[in-house]
């Protein structure tokens, strides 16, 4: 339960991470709306947090499982094209 | 990121290449069969309609082993294996320890084979390595581990071969962390519509940036496995032993203790067995018995480890009495770290550290691997193929073995489905693996264009996968409302994954003809 919550706050912080990335932004040809660099680390450390609290807890299974969400849902995101993908 | 000098990146990016170039095909073929056996037991379950839930050592155990004991050889008592073998059954392997020719150790005895209701179905004499073998109904299933582990070269080469191949993808994967200069910045750039190369580029470095965690793990695992046995193990026993790899095996996975020869009924089995249930919530995995017979013997339970812990469980009992005695570490007597990684090791590697829900992140890490190594070929040769036609045969032999791969691994599956109710899968799923791959080869050279190869070579893995749970219940294998009615949903769930991702390749695959339909026709214009 507790690693499925984890999983489910690290994936929408990586889906803020995906919609405001700058240089996917510039390369689909979509003008500004891209992050500042202290929104991404705040992000980013958004992102890490719920992982830390599992390798702290001593959960290793659910921190592992975790960490492997990150990395497929963060490999899937960046699949997706968005609205206004030009290029 | 990590910024090298030009001349050191430059060199970086040569090891980076032409390790994969020169490793990645057989990489390749290591890591795809490694995805797929993740769900090496529900494939097994799947492919054999295996409907029974209950594990074999949920059931009574005693009477049979006793029985098969009164009838076995003295000199086979020294070592006792009980494992699950086919549908929850019961594998028994009477035993004692031996030197081959080379002084490596091996074990000599009987292995029986009990079938549901603990009578003997089968019983073999000889090595280990001459009766341990794929049966008629987990064909399919050793198929593609031994691929995975050995690619069906003969020991050690294989297992030498591929902890190679791991050394490779490490390599590969820290020479690809040292010139990828914007590993952070790039995470979520993919350009699609951008030159080819940029393109591959894109694919490669994305998909590899986020799996680089796991590429790591998984690569240094795998090495780990394949070199343990053929490398580590005699280096140490030459070393510190002697050479005698059974003192080292003795002294560091056995129970130390005064030897009693004096004879002894063994304990009651059922008994371990309930108690190691209790104590680790979960069926042993295996049951090794040393001594049988004796007042010294002792039982070792293997089991996965417990929710929340990645560490497998193994407990060890007084054989005379059955009475637990202690929690062991996987090395020596005593808990150690050296312990704890050598047990995490498998379960970082196999992913079955939680039930399905880890089994199926670390198949959709392994679909990554598989995708980081073909597009890293592809980028290579995206490279350079503009500039050198003469590798057009290169980048055929790429797509034969991305998509023929995959094609001949589910035509060894309709193989097995076909035959294993004939008796015959141990026969026919490799026989039908190697001529689904000698056609790819054919296709490969007889197909005019390349674009047309890989389009043909993935509407067939299309067809296949869908075709599969059809041709399963057509053979025999049971529907829906009987596996689930027994409570196993393994078999539904491998249908529906099979349907799934055939039905998204054909989606894809149509979506892709219809833009090159709706793409204006190229004309002709005037040099000047």
């Amino acid at each position: 339960m507790l690693a499925a919550a984890a999983i489910l706050f690290s994936l929408a912080m990586i889906l803020l991470l995906w919609r405001g990335d700058p240089k996917r932004r510039r390369t689909t040809g979509q003008r500004g709306g891209a992050d500042s660099a202290g929104r991404r680390r705040l992000l980013v450390a958004g992102m890490l947090a719920p992982g830390l609290i599992l390798a702290l807890g001593g959960d290793s299974a659910a921190f592992l499982v975790w960490l492997g969400s990150c990395v497929i849902a963060g490999w899937l995101a960046a699949q997706i094209q968005g609205p206004g993908a030009a290029r | 990121m990590i910024h090298l000098p030009r001349e050191e990146t430059k060199l970086m990016v040569a090891v980076h290449g032409w390790s994969g170039i020169l490793l990645g095909l057989l990489l390749y073929a290591v890591v795809i069969t490694g995805m797929a056996a993740v769900f090496a037991v529900e494939i097994g379950e799947w492919s054999a309609g295996h409907v029974e839930t209950r594990s074999a050592f949920e059931r009574p155990i005693d009477q049979p082993v006793r029985a098969l004991a009164a009838s076995t050889p003295q000199k086979y008592h020294e070592g006792v294996d009980l494992f699950e073998i086919g549908d929850h059954n019961l594998g028994v392997f009477f035993h004692h320890h031996d030197l081959d020719a080379s002084g490596t150790p091996i074990s000599r005895g009987i292995y029986y084979q009990l079938d549901r209701d603990g009578h003997v179905a089968s019983a073999r004499e000889g090595t280990d390595e001459d009766v341990f073998g794929p049966r008629n109904d987990d064909a399919l299933s050793s198929f593609l581990v031994d691929t995975h582990v050995r690619l069906h070269v003969p020991d050690p080469w294989g297992l030498l071969l591929t902890g190679i191949l791991g050394l490779a993808m490490l390599v590969a994967a820290i020479s690809g962390l040292l010139i990828h200069r914007h590993l952070l910045k790039d995470i979520f750039t993919l350009r699609r519509k951008a030159h080819p190369v940029l393109v591959d580029r894109d694919r490669h470095s994305v998909a590899g940036s986020w799996s680089l965690p796991f590429a790591f793990i998984l690569a240094f695992t795998g090495s780990f496995f394949s070199f343990y046995g053929t490398v580590g193990v005699p280096i140490v026993a030459m070393s510190a032993f002697g050479g005698d790899q059974q003192a080292l095996s003795d002294a560091v996975f056995g129970n130390p203790g005064t030897p009693n020869p004096t004879p002894h009924a063994i304990g009651n089995l059922d008994r371990i067995a309930a108690d190691a249930i209790k104590r680790s919530g979960d069926a042993p995995t295996y049951m090794a018995i040393e001594n049988f017979g004796r007042a010294d013997a002792a039982v070792t339970t293997y089991h996965h480890p417990k929710a929340g812990d990645i560490e497998p469980i193994t407990l060890l009992y007084n054989g005379a009495t059955a009475r637990f005695e202690r929690e062991k570490p996987s090395i020596g007597t005593r808990p150690s770290a050296g312990g704890t990684l050598v047990a995490i090791m498998s379960p970082l590697h196999f992913g079955d550290f939680a039930g399905v829900f880890s089994k199926a992140v670390w198949f959709g890490l392994g679909f990554a691997m598989c995708y980081v190594t073909l597009t890293g070929l592809r980028l290579w040769l995206a490279r350079r193929v503009e500039r050198m036609r003469s590798l057009d045969w290169l980048e055929r032999t790429v797509t034969v073995v991305g998509f023929g791969l995959p094609l001949a691994l589910l035509g060894a599956a309709v193989g097995f489905l076909v035959t294993m109710p004939l008796g015959s899968a141990v026969f026919w799923t490799p026989a039908v693996f190697l001529a689904v791959s000698a056609a790819a080869i054919l296709a490969g050279f007889i197909v005019p264009t390349h674009a047309l190869l890989s389009r043909a070579l993935q509407i067939a893995i299309a067809v296949l996968l869908i075709a599969l749970p059809l041709i399963r219940l057509a053979a025999g294998g049971p529907g829906w409302p009987t596996a689930l009615a027994v409570g196993q949903p393994s078999i539904m769930a491998v249908d529906l994954a099979m349907l799934l991702g055939g039905g998204w390749m054909l989606w894809r695959l149509i979506g892709q003809r219809r833009k090159q339909l709706a793409r204006p026709a190229p004309t002709l214009q005037p040099a000047e």
